[in-house]
């Protein structure tokens, strides 16, 4: 007689013959069935043939399962066997459904963005498009998968339990994260996107267009920020070949229109011509370089001495014209391409991130005006751009100061900043970015990845601590908040444990970066095969890629220095000097260990001050759970960004740009302090030039000032709007149509709130503004 | 001094130029239709504070440019304002100073209530009821456009509103 059965999940348990037979009379049932005697026979018959092959042994459920569709189909029941096989295969299916992946697909098919925190769990994804869908269910399977067979267990379990936070999982085993692509050594000689050749190009409108292509290409070979860390040196050569062809071509009219040179277009053709092949010269904005006066001598051939002058004067003013008007358009080109062009898996704009302010040449100086003016403008409607993110680098000598060369440049970016959030401001001065400048090379100034992220130490290679080419391989993010709550206020234990925490994600970091490293060239057409990527010009398609990803950041993160503190001491570093103390003892004990792992290992081990979108709420919903509700940890619906001081207390903009400063020295992977500001600061540009000021006077390394900006669709209006808009009067869901409020989040703006995921939504709702 | 306020407002950027710290007095005659701060308006509301803990406040934040008298109205408390004023200017930052009266008002009764000395310490004054129906939200730092931004020093001197630019 069979006593027990082994359960699908492996568990003997008493077996009970009435439920074989009640699941067949269900099955006879739905064929019209009535007699429960013959379906308890069945079930017998099925006991004693199992008895009879198996003697002794103890069934599971499928061979049960089996043995009943067998019995029934032999016993003529095919109509009920049917029925079974059907009744069984749903139970499996509902039972898969019930896993994890299954039901997270299924949330994904059916459930609308708004009621769903893993379909706006990036702020930057549609999740209700078809594209955008698509890519979660990519995104949760290959996590689901590396959870299960690639992850050693013990990171998979820290990952699960929420005690670490592996970044960008679901491509653990694709790619790397960021790179600061060199448009300059790009453009040279050009490039290849995979269909085709693409010349280099020979007008600002071309290098536009070109850097959004090299932008767009390289978000395809990577799950990170793609950024331009020298945008504005690297434009100034489209605009000098501009100027050159505009700059001829008004030659060329002017000798047909003042001078009477039908052939006036071919005559300024040839003296280009013979003044370039014989004297290297070409006619520059400046106009410092002693062309005017050697084709002074050419035109002076053709007519006399004042139509020569009147023909200079004429192609100077129009080219300059002519140039600044094409470099506009070009900017507001690129702006619109890269707000548009949702190339990543069709669901995504690259995140895009470009970094300027420092150029002094004429050239160079048109583009970031230009692109500072396209961006002030804003989009089509009138609509504040999201994408690329603009950072504006400040420096000492260059542009800080009234009689710096780029002081109104500087001027320009605080009023476009005030109106369109962007762009944020770095700042090469803080003694940590300034080690690395030299003189006279853009590719040693400090440049930011929208995020954060900052790479330019070199441990692998100090001799090229330099941006471009560079970028993060890997983050992973430890949950301080959550060390300090199992300490139980000792603060002794808490640092033993934050040791063995951050030995677990070093050791995690690099088990990726072994995967990593056994990738090739042709992994990654563009940023390996073009040689974006610092050295990979130098190798094969067949290369693996080992050697030349010792040049990225490894990054160890963390989130939530203010709850940790508040766990430890009962205060945070807003609120009390020994908060502040203990705050700066935490997050340096966990670059000390970064550094020596650096040293060790030769690699780029670095430490972040996490940018956390989905981490927000994700750490602070298990803690809750977990610990209970703790006041000032885990009562609310996030943990604070990094090193922040909480945006729900209320401090002056001084005092947190005092508190946060030493924080950026520390976190060598990267960093940012927002200012909230309350308030239209258009209509107060001497505020807000202050508080930048102020920043870089503390030694911030990077910074931005949030405010509200608001916009009407029906009137245009940008500005702030309550629930009434002030320019026409409309009231809120007035004719159906909501107003546009763009807010940042993890740095990237996004446009409307509804994206944003549940803890960046309660997170937004309690930042405290500078000012009633 | 004692002064009766309804509340203070840090990195304030709406209240005039620059970085501000603004004192909302308590109490106001002119019940203006359509006020932004009507819980202002009774003269036993808010709190009574010290005007030396108002003036630490202020010494605290380097990035100030000036301190914005508000309300209220805050010529309904002009004399402990004025000293105030004093020793905030002391410290070489400026005063503005909102009223619902007009300057001609304040100036013809200088020699009553302390107006003329609150007048003295102010460099720029915004002047006038708000007129809803003048609402305009395109002007700087005002709500309505009868009102002024007025150099109250020169318009002491020249005994009549001189306007300027903020």
């Amino acid at each position: 007689m069979i006593i027990h059965i082994i359960k699908r999940d492996g568990r003997k348990v008493p077996f009970n013959i009435e439920k074989i037979a009640n699941a067949i009379f269900k099955a006879a049932q739905s064929c019209g069935g009535t007699d429960f005697s013959v379906a308890m026979e069945t079930a017998a018959d099925v006991c004693r043939l199992y008895e009879d092959e198996n003697p002794g042994k103890v069934p599971t459920v499928e061979e049960i399962q089996d043995l009943v569709e067998k019995t029934l189909i032999e016993k003529g029941h095919a109509k009920t066997a049917k029925a079974y096989i059907l009744y069984r295969y749903e139970r499996t299916r509902s039972r898969e459904m019930k896993t994890n992946l299954m039901c997270v697909l299924n949330e994904l098919t059916f459930s609308a963005a708004k009621d769903s925190d893993i379909k706006r769990e990036n702020a930057n994804i549609d999740g209700d498009t078809a594209m955008g869908t698509m890519l979660k269910y990519g995104s949760v399977s290959a996590k689901e998968y590396y959870g299960m067979y690639v992850l050693e267990p013990r990171h998979a379990k820290a990952h699960r339990e929420g005690d670490i936070h592996i970044h960008d999982l679901d491509f653990y085993t694709l790619t790397t994260t960021c790179t600061q692509i060199d448009l300059k050594k790009l453009f040279t000689n050009g490039f290849s996107t995979g269909h085709g050749f693409l010349r280099e190009p020979n007008d600002i409108s071309s290098y536009s267009a070109l850097a959004c292509i090299a932008i767009q290409s390289n978000q395809n070979d990577q799950h990170g920020g793609q950024s331009v860390p020298t945008f504005d040196y690297a434009m100034a050569d489209g605009v000098r070949k501009t100027y050159v062809s505009r700059y001829i071509a008004n030659v060329g009219r002017a000798l047909q229109l003042l001078a009477g040179k039908e052939d006036g277009n071919d005559i300024a053709k040839e003296i280009e011509k013979e003044l370039l092949e014989k004297h290297s010269l070409a006619p520059v904005l400046a106009n410092d370089n002693g062309y005017s006066e050697k084709e002074f001598e050419f035109l002076l051939a053709q007519t006399d001495e004042e139509t020569a002058k009147k023909i200079q004067e004429f192609s100077r003013k129009n080219a300059e014209k002519e140039t600044d008007r094409a470099t506009y358009q070009a900017m507001e080109a690129l702006i619109h391409n890269l707000n548009t062009m949702n190339s990543r898996a069709g669901a995504q704009t690259p995140f895009s991130s470009i970094n300027y302010g420092t150029d002094t040449s004429p050239e160079g100086r048109m583009v970031i005006k230009n692109v500072l003016l396209a961006q002030e403008a804003g989009l089509g409607n009138g609509e504040t751009p999201i994408f690329p993110i603009h950072i504006f680098k400040i420096k000492d000598g260059i542009n800080y100061n009234p009689t710096d060369p780029n002081y109104d440049l500087f001027k320009l970016a605080c009023r476009v900043s005030a109106k369109r959030l962007f762009p944020n401001f770095s700042f090469i001065d803080a003694p940590y970015n300034l080690q690395y400048y030299k003189e006279g090379n853009p590719d040693t100034e400090i440049a930011y990845m929208g995020c954060r992220t900052r790479v330019i130490g070199n441990n692998y290679d100090p001799s090229r601590e330099i941006v471009t080419g560079r970028g993060n391989l890997s983050f992973t993010s430890i949950n301080l908040p959550r060390i300090a709550i199992k300490s139980d206020h000792n603060v002794g234990l808490f640092f033993d444990k934050l040791d063995e925490m951050m030995d677990l994600a070093i050791e995690q970091l690099m088990h990726r970066f072994r995967i990593q490293c056994q990738k090739h060239v042709r992994n990654f057409p563009f940023l390996m095969g073009q040689g974006i990527w610092i050295d990979s010009d130098k190798l094969g398609p067949d290369d693996t890629i080992e050697e030349v990803l010792k040049h990225g950041t490894l990054s160890v993160g963390f989130i939530g220095l203010a709850e940790t503190l508040k766990a430890l001491i009962g205060a945070h570093h807003g609120e009390s000097e020994e908060a502040r103390e203990l705050g700066l003892e935490i997050v340096g004990a966990m670059r000390k260990r970064l550094d020596e792992e650096a040293k060790r290992t030769g690699l780029n081990f670095s430490l972040l001050a996490t940018p956390a979108e989905g981490l927000s709420g994700r750490f602070v919903r298990m803690d809750a759970k977990k610990y209970g509700i703790i006041e000032g940890v885990t009562d609310r619906d996030y943990y604070t960004n990094s090193f922040h001081v909480p945006v729900y207390y209320p401090i002056s903009a001084f005092e947190k740009i005092k508190i946060e400063a030493p924080y950026h020295a520390l976190t060598n992977a990267g960093h940012i302090s927002y200012i909230e500001l309350d308030g239209d600061p258009l209509e107060n540009l001497t505020a807000f030039e202050k508080i930048v000021r102020c920043m870089k006077e503390s030694g911030i390394g990077y910074g931005a000032i949030n405010h509200p900006v608001d916009r009407d669709p029906c009137c245009g209006y940008t500005g702030i709007i309550g629930d009434v808009c002030p320019c026409c009067g409309r009231k809120e869901h007035s004719n159906d149509v909501a107003f546009d409020r763009i807010r940042r989040i993890t740095g990237y703006l996004v446009g409307t709130l509804d994206r944003f995921n549940d803890g960046k939504r309660a997170e937004e709702h309690d930042r405290v503004k500078h000012n009633v | 001094m004692e002064l009766r306020i309804a509340g203070t407002a840090n990195d304030s950027i709406v209240d005039g130029p620059g970085i501000r710290f603004t004192i909302f007095t308590q109490g106001c005659p002119h019940n203006c239709k359509g006020c932004h701060n009507p819980q202002t308006h009774d003269f036993n509301g808010g709190e009574v504070v010290d005007t030396a803990e108002l003036l630490a406040k202020a010494k605290e934040n380097p990035l100030l440019d000036g301190v914005t008298f508000s309300g209220g109205e805050p010529f309904c408390q002009a004399e402990a304002l004025a000293e105030l004023g004093e020793q905030i200017k002391a410290l070489g930052l400026n005063i503005i100073t909102y009223t619902g009266y007009t300057f001609e008002h304040l100036y013809e009764h200088r020699a009553e209530n302390g107006w003329g000395r609150l007048l003295g310490v102010t460099d720029y004054l915004i002047d006038g009821p708000f007129i809803l129906e003048q609402k305009d939200w395109e002007i700087k730092f005002r709500g309505s456009s009868n009102q002024r931004y007025i150099d109250c020093k020169a318009s002491m001197e020249q005994g009549r509103a001189v306007e300027c630019e903020p």
